[in-house]
């Protein structure tokens, strides 16, 4: 297809219609780009998104008409003005992402010529960016990559619409370039020195993720147990501790409120300092242990009990309780290590803390607080702790995903009628029994236990370990742990959520599409287990490849490297990176043109025109080079004339079959060659019979063969 | 200054690209350069390198590296996509001045595919598509005209943009060759026409039955039957004598009939009068200073007719350097003026 038009502007900006296949390119990525978003985006707005795209779309297959100026103004206000009834006037990088969707989304209503085509490509190459934002597990980053190579194709239809050899050779173009420029990527990637950021930015989506929470009511943690989400994964230095004594202790709830556990007072606000996802770095000590955390938009990190904060990302408050610098708005790692269990008891309880502790409502529960009074009298601090896990571990109580909804004096009810609980309901019972009793107790939430990934080599602790337990103040001993639920379900200690409410039948059951729900069938496990394992090297070492690790791995290079040589050294690769590839192109046309040897027998020639004082001039044919060097030097007119006349048939012949014509044109170039030194000869020989008159002669010193 | 810069700039890309009807894409003569596209790609770059550094991402930096290497990669397709491909001046057209002129040109590609090539000139443009490794493409090139005379673009511009459209490669094609453009015709007064219509021996006529006569030096092409043989025997100069008459014959198109005329307005009438008897069919000679075609029909002689008229006066660009002929941009110089309101009614 060839088209010649005349125009004023620049051939490429007036093309009105946009070619449809270079739009469809377009909207597949923008739909690809969404998927990413669609946990985290109001409905409303993928709606809209996929109506813009689906309207543009039929605009182009000519079924409706794009809006005119005043029903787009009229669209594009009426969605701007919904959206921020919806917003709220909150400012979030979580709304400003929804708003650039919609721009995105509106925009399709204004594509008309190549350039709208670019300012889309622009924004959606942003999108994608801004996916990385809140997703950056591997297949959201092949995902977003997918969609950008979707963009480039789009491109390249838009700038060939005849793409030759098809969409195909569009992909295979891609593909090679991607693969020759994959090692300077991987090598900027390594090298680039990676800053502090220039201004701090809140990243705080305000969004509701699942997750345990900073409140604890009955049924809670239950409906959390429906989760087979990751919340961490762990590696441990050493050898990984028993299952019954991975206790991850997140936060304390001390306060129980209208049958609801919170914590006393808010955590006292810091300012967001800057972010720091870094882990320790260096190789894991014995003792130590690395957590890679999923985004939780809160401050508090798990912790086994004991443990010290060997990164310096984490602090270590009161309470032995880890707390983040700034809110963990995307996946964090931190390094820990194990202390000392015995040594640091502390020797009594601050009169305020006891105070705290021994919090309870005023009324309410008459039988529980009726049980704790007759408890208490009967022994001391350690033997009310010890009757009441008795009382749990030998009256019939249950363990269960299902439980009963007990709306009024719900401990009392759980611990006398329905005796049918999850670890919740037990955690908070156990705390109002020895609160009652006069024991300084608290809720602690956090997980407990955590299957093994691939090859052992890491725990994943996942949203349904979710746990809460109990710790009570025994003077002489400090704080202690009581686990009602190990008392009533070991196995949920033992070996997990999955065994302990097998019988049930409840594990993850409306989480049907879950692969951890079929943990059972040994092909789903592994595959998932793969999977997971792909994705958590890919967390701890590209994703989490920031400062300190970049750092850290730079000082193991000779030569100790900072952040200045990290600045010359990009330098130096994208230098030589291009200076390489500017090579090797050269040198791909240096091969080009000496593969045609046709041409070099021809250079040859001109040159010795050139020395016979017949310089060839631009654009002049053989034929009459031939003839003017005959006029010149009439001894080698009959060598010159036949040389153009091989020369002018094979360049003007019309192309023969390939195999034949190989052996041909060998033979060809071999005349041509001796046709070549004929006329050398013949020229020297004339040179030397009249000296001076040629201005070969002048030469003739320098050429000798 | 700019004007200055400009310059100097031609001159540079004039040295660098000599004139020549064959044009070969080296590294030498090929420019690549970032187009808006790829400036504010460039800057977006930027954006999503200032949000990776903020947000501390390190995916951000690797896919904004991705993007930038891929932005050096275009470059190379985009420079592969034109380099060792050979454009060939095959034939420059003729046609009527105003008229767009088609200069057919041939491209051949090297050893790799050119993809997406446009040949421009000014301002008119043709898409030369695909041209498949070691294959070759014929295209032609409008070029518009403003007067008669050689035609020459100073440069045949060819670009790529492919494949993303952020580069753009270009080199220059600067053609030996020259179209002829034809003068505009012009309806010609009734006059010429009318007058003597019975004199079917116009040609052969002897000078002595004329009364009205210009005595003027001889010129080469002058017919021999026009000399004044008796003063040449008298005087021995050669003088020519040019009848008024001779205009009123319908066999001879007279340059100097149309008299107290513009020399280019008589072209065009001319012009016009050849296009109406090559229609008829009937047989005219054309009479131009300095030269005379003979009486003949058919569309072979209309054709030569045109061309005498379209280069009378005119010297054939020939030299390598000189600037272009007859396009637009050559509209600066006094000729054009006067020609352009003249031919353009």
């Amino acid at each position: 297809m060839r088209f010649s038009r005349r125009s004023h502007a620049e051939p490429e900006k007036h093309s009105d219609n946009l070619p449809s296949r270079a739009l469809l390119w377009l909207i597949a990525s923008f739909g690809l780009l969404l998927t990413p978003q669609t946990d985290r985006l109001p409905v409303w707005l993928i709606l809209v998104c996929i109506v813009l795209a689906g309207w543009r779309w039929l605009a182009q297959q000519g079924r409706v008409r794009l809006p005119g100026r005043l029903l787009r103004t009229g669209i594009m206000l009426a969605l701007i003005a919904v959206y921020l009834v919806q917003v709220r006037g909150s400012f979030t990088v979580d709304t400003a992402a929804s708003f650039f969707v919609l721009t995105v989304g509106l925009k399709w209503l204004e594509t008309r010529t190549a350039r709208d085509f670019y300012v889309l490509f622009y924004i959606l190459v942003y999108l994608a960016t801004v996916n990385f934002l809140f997703h950056q597990e591997i297949h959201w980053a092949l995902v977003n990559v997918g969609a950008i190579a979707l963009l480039l194709i789009g491109l390249q239809v838009l700038n060939a619409p005849e793409l030759p050899g098809g969409i195909k050779a569009g992909w295979r173009r891609l593909g090679v370039m991607l693969l020759k420029v994959l090692p300077i990527v991987v090598l900027l990637f390594v090298f680039f020195p990676r800053m502090e950021p220039l201004w701090s930015v809140p990243l705080v989506s305000g969004q509701a993720r699942s997750g345990i929470s900073d409140t604890m009511r009955p049924g809670d943690i239950s409906s959390l147990a429906q989760s087979s989400e990751r919340a961490f994964r762990v590696t441990f230095g050493g050898p990984m501790p028993e299952h019954r004594d991975r206790y991850w202790r997140g936060l304390i709830l001390d306060t129980l409120d209208k049958g609801t556990w919170r914590q006393s007072g808010y955590e006292p606000y810091r300012r967001p300092g800057r972010v720091n996802v870094d882990g320790g770095v260096g190789e894991l000590q014995p003792r130590e242990y690395d957590v890679l955390m999923e985004p939780t938009d809160q401050r508090w990190a798990f912790a086994l009990e004991n443990s010290l904060a060997v990164s310096d990302n984490v602090v270590k408050e009161e309470d032995d309780l880890f707390r983040f610098r700034r809110p963990a708005d995307s996946a964090v790692r931190y390094r820990l290590a194990l202390g000392d269990s015995a040594g640091q008891v502390s020797q009594s309880l601050k009169a305020n803390e006891a105070r705290r502790y021994l919090q309870l409502p005023a009324s309410g529960n008459p039988r529980a607080r009726a049980l704790a009074e007759e408890l208490r009298q009967s022994s001391d601090d350690m033997g009310v702790v010890r009757t009441l896990l008795n009382r749990f571990r030998e009256q019939p109580y249950f363990y269960t995903l299902r439980p009963p909804r007990m709306p009024n004096d719900g401990i009392d009810s759980l611990l006398f009628d329905e005796m049918r609980g999850f670890c919740a309901h037990y955690a908070g019972a156990a705390t109002f029994v020895l609160r009652s009793a006069g024991i300084p107790a608290r809720v602690v939430v956090g997980y407990q236990g955590g299957e093994s990934g691939a090859g052992n080599e890491y725990l994943v602790i996942r949203q349904y370990d979710a746990h809460a337990w109990v710790e009570a103040w025994i003077e002489g001993r400090g704080w202690i742990r009581i686990d009602p639920t190990a008392a009533i379900a070991p196995s949920r200690i033992e070996s997990g959520l999955r065994e302990a409410v097998a019988e049930e039948g409840s594990f993850l059951e409306n989480s049907w599409a879950s692969a951890q729900r079929y943990g059972n069938v040994t092909a789903i496990r592994w595959v998932s287990q793969q999977l997971d394992r792909i994705n958590y090297q890919w967390q701890r070492w590209v994703v989490g490849y920031q400062g300190q690790s970049q750092l850290d791995l730079m000082s193991r290079l000779p030569g100790g490297f900072g952040m200045k040589e990290l600045g010359y050294l990009t330098a130096g690769i994208v230098g030589v990176g291009l200076l390489v590839a500017g090579l090797i192109s050269a040198l791909q046309i240096r091969r080009g043109a000496r593969r045609d040897p046709y041409g070099r027998v021809l250079a040859a020639w001109y040159q010795l025109c050139d020395r016979a004082g017949v310089p060839v001039r631009s654009g002049e044919t053989p034929t009459a080079l031939a003839s003017r060097l005959a006029g010149a030097e009439p001894g080698v007119a009959d060598s010159a004339r036949l040389f153009a006349r091989m020369v002018n048939s094979h360049y003007y012949k019309a192309p023969s079959r390939a195999g034949e014509g190989a052996q041909n044109s060998d033979d060809e170039l071999k005349r041509l060659r001796r046709l070549l030194s004929t006329m050398k000869r013949q020229l020297r020989r004339a040179g030397k019979q009249q000296p001076g008159t040629s201005g070969f002669n002048a030469h003739s010193g320098k050429h000798s063969d | 200054m700019n004007r200055l810069i400009r310059s100097r700039w031609q001159r540079w890309i004039n040295r660098r690209i000599p004139r020549s009807d064959v044009h070969l894409l080296t590294q030498k003569n090929l420019f690549i350069l970032p187009t808006a596209a790829g400036s504010v790609f460039g800057m977006l770059l930027l954006i999503m390198l200032l949000t990776g550094i903020n947000y501390q991402n390190s995916l951000i930096y690797l896919i904004t590296f991705l993007l930038g290497a891929v932005f050096v990669g275009a470059m190379h397709q985009t420079h592969r996509n034109l380099s060792g491909l050979q454009l060939t001046l095959v034939q420059a057209g003729e046609g009527f001045a105003g008229d767009d002129i088609q200069f057919r040109l041939r491209a051949a590609a090297g050893k790799d595919d050119a993809i997406a090539i446009t040949l421009s000139e000014d301002d008119t443009w043709v898409r030369l598509g695909h041209v498949p490794a070691g294959q070759s493409v014929d295209v032609a090139l409008p070029v518009a005209s403003v007067f008669r005379g050689y035609l020459r673009p100073d440069s045949i511009r060819i670009e790529t943009r492919f494949p993303f459209g952020l580069l753009k490669a270009w080199s220059w094609m600067r053609p030996v060759s020259a179209a002829v453009v034809f003068p505009r015709p012009i309806a010609a007064p009734d006059v010429v026409s009318t007058v003597d219509d019975g004199d079917q021996t116009a040609s052969s006529r002897s000078p002595e039955g004329n009364d009205h006569a210009e005595l003027r030096p001889w010129r080469e092409g002058d017919m021999s039957q026009r000399v004044m043989w008796k003063r040449f025997a008298r005087s021995g100069q050669m003088v020519v004598a040019d009848w008024e008459a001779d205009k009123g014959s319908p066999h001879w198109l007279d340059f100097n009939a149309f008299s107290g005329t513009d020399h280019e307005l008589r072209l065009s009438y001319l012009s016009w009068l050849v296009i109406e008897r090559s229609k008829a069919g009937t047989r005219f000679g054309l009479n131009l200073p300095g030269q005379v075609i003979e009486p003949d029909a058919g569309s072979t002689h209309a054709n030569r007719c045109l061309r005498a008229l379209a280069v009378w006066g005119e010297e054939k660009p020939r030299d390598a350097t000189a600037t272009a002929h007859g396009s637009r941009k050559g509209t600066d110089n006094l000729k054009a003026n006067t020609v352009v309101s003249g031919a353009r009614t």
